[in-house]
């Protein structure tokens, strides 16, 4: 059986900006053994020969000619942003300690 | 005149015999009567509804040639993006956000003259199969309010179901159209991946993402069909193709000699009873009428579901990155002293309804994604 140590799950809830408790890192890194068993099955099945796909659809990279289009304005572009400053997203600070 | 199919509605209205007010009028009085108990919809665009209903039936009255569904009311899933009108694809991160532009699927549904009368309920982010796990509550089965209707899509489905709606859209990732459609005892169609444009859609997992219609009848669904399907320059995996006339099809019926396949490996165990005896029974009806019913093997079929789990999570776990709290959306704990890493994890614990739930799903995408090495 796969395993996952609680530590990893903390690593991987700390890069996915999601809160956990205590208790949660630690029931999930038994239950992801399990999904992660699962989901190997997919690993039984001769792949060679197949070519990785994003998507089902026959389609090339699908470019078109640089036309200018209506798009659009930045008062629309910022109508719902939490807070706005200068025509600009204001976000929190985001390195480290403010001076 | 509400438990009539989209056809016969439209058929109505375009011998005068009603108009789209009427009509529209008909389906609020029906929502407001009935909705408090099945709670198919989060948000009803009343004023909006008769405002579009009242343009068509002027445009018709000038003698306007209309599109085939023209001035009938409709119920829209609350993932798909419509200008001015809340979208919260169920979720309280996205509570009061009006989307700035609309869906292709909305666009074409504006150029036709279909009146869009609101937004229904889902899972949130489309993640679920009973429409349970709402950040705004449950919907209910208008056959049986102490059962779901199914989901993701089950608002939509009530709604229709209801009579609500005669038409409504929902969205499709791995059954969030089919099943809700078969727990409520309606017709839900999900197109071929591609033959309904993704732009304006909020995405769950992209590669399987597709919007596609209810209705009581299959020719109500191909009619609906007909007119949201289409090859869109903003979604880069749309088909560019003529969309194939069902409506056409529904209305003559003729299976004979079409050959149907039943998958072998889609046979046997996991269903009820009923089911299966339905099942069969349809397929003696198809028989009977001319087509040729083959068993088709499709081996990698077994492993469907082991892939499902492998690549929904983790497309997933990419989407739903973009609600951070940054560009649109709640904000949570922004005190000026917070850093963006804690303000976006404040928000998506607030944000979230079931943020475990949630959390362990995205979790699930990026430990997938590391472990099975050789995808």
């Amino acid at each position: 059986m796969s395993s996952l140590s609680r530590d990893d799950v903390a690593k991987l809830a700390g890069l996915a900006r999601i809160e956990m408790t205590e208790a949660e890192l630690v029931e999930l890194s038994s239950q992801f053994g399990l999904i992660l068993d699962a989901v190997a099955r997919v690993q039984e099945m001769d792949l060679s020969g197949v070519k990785a796909t994003s998507h089902p659809q026959p389609l090339e990279n699908i470019a078109r000619p640089d036309v200018v289009l209506p798009s659009l304005s930045p008062e629309d572009a910022l109508s719902g942003a939490p807070a706005q400053e200068e025509s600009r997203f204001r976000v929190p600070q985001i390195l480290g300690e403010a001076e | 005149m509400i438990r009539n199919t989209a056809a016969q509605m439209a058929d109505a209205l375009a011998k005068g015999e009603t108009t789209s007010v009427e009509l529209t009028q008909a389906h609020l009085d029906r929502i407001t009567a009935v909705d408090g108990q099945v709670k198919a919809f989060l948000h009803v665009d009343s004023q909006g509804a008769l405002a579009q209903a009242k343009d068509v039936d002027a445009r018709r009255a000038k003698g306007e040639k209309l599109s085939p569904i023209a001035g009938i009311p409709l119920a829209l899933k609350d993932v798909l993006a419509q200008k001015g009108v809340p979208t919260t694809a169920g979720s309280k991160i996205l509570q009061g956000w009006l989307p700035p532009y609309d869906s292709t699927v909305v666009s074409k549904l504006k150029d036709a003259g279909v009146v869009i009368m609101g937004k229904t309920n889902m899972d949130e982010f489309a993640m679920g199969s009973s429409t349970e796990n709402s950040g705004y509550g449950p919907t209910f089965n208008p056959w049986d309010l102490t059962r779901t209707p199914g989901g993701s899509s089950g608002g939509s489905a009530a709604a229709v179901s209801a009579f609500e709606a005669p038409l409504a859209i929902g969205s499709d990732t791995g059954g969030s159209i089919r099943q809700p459609a078969a727990l409520t005892g309606i017709v839900g169609v999900r197109p071929t991946y591609g033959a309904v444009s993704r732009f304006g859609l909020i995405a769950y997992s992209s590669s399987l993402d597709q919007a596609g219609p209810f209705g009581r009848t299959v020719l109500d669904t191909a009619l609906l069909h007909e007119v949201m399907a289409g090859h869109d320059p903003k979604d880069a995996t749309s088909i560019k193709a003529p969309v194939p006339a069902v409506v056409a099809a529904a209305k003559s019926g003729d299976v004979k000699g079409m050959k149907i396949g039943v998958i072998k490996q889609l046979q046997g165990e996991g269903y009820q009873k009923g089911v299966q005896t339905r099942f069969d029974e349809s397929l003696q009806v198809l028989a009977g009428l001319g087509a040729e019913i083959v068993e088709v093997d499709c081996p990698s079929f077994e492993y469907a579901l082991a892939a499902y789990y492998l690549i929904a999570p983790s497309e997933c776990s990419s989407n739903l990155a973009r609600f951070d709290a940054m560009r649109y959306g709640l904000r949570v704990g922004d005190d000026g002293a917070r850093s963006a890493e804690e303000v976006m994890s404040m928000t998506r614990e607030v944000g979230l309804a079931d943020a475990v739930a949630l959390g362990a799903e995205i979790l699930a995408g990026q430990v997938r994604g590391r472990v099975v090495v050789r995808i």
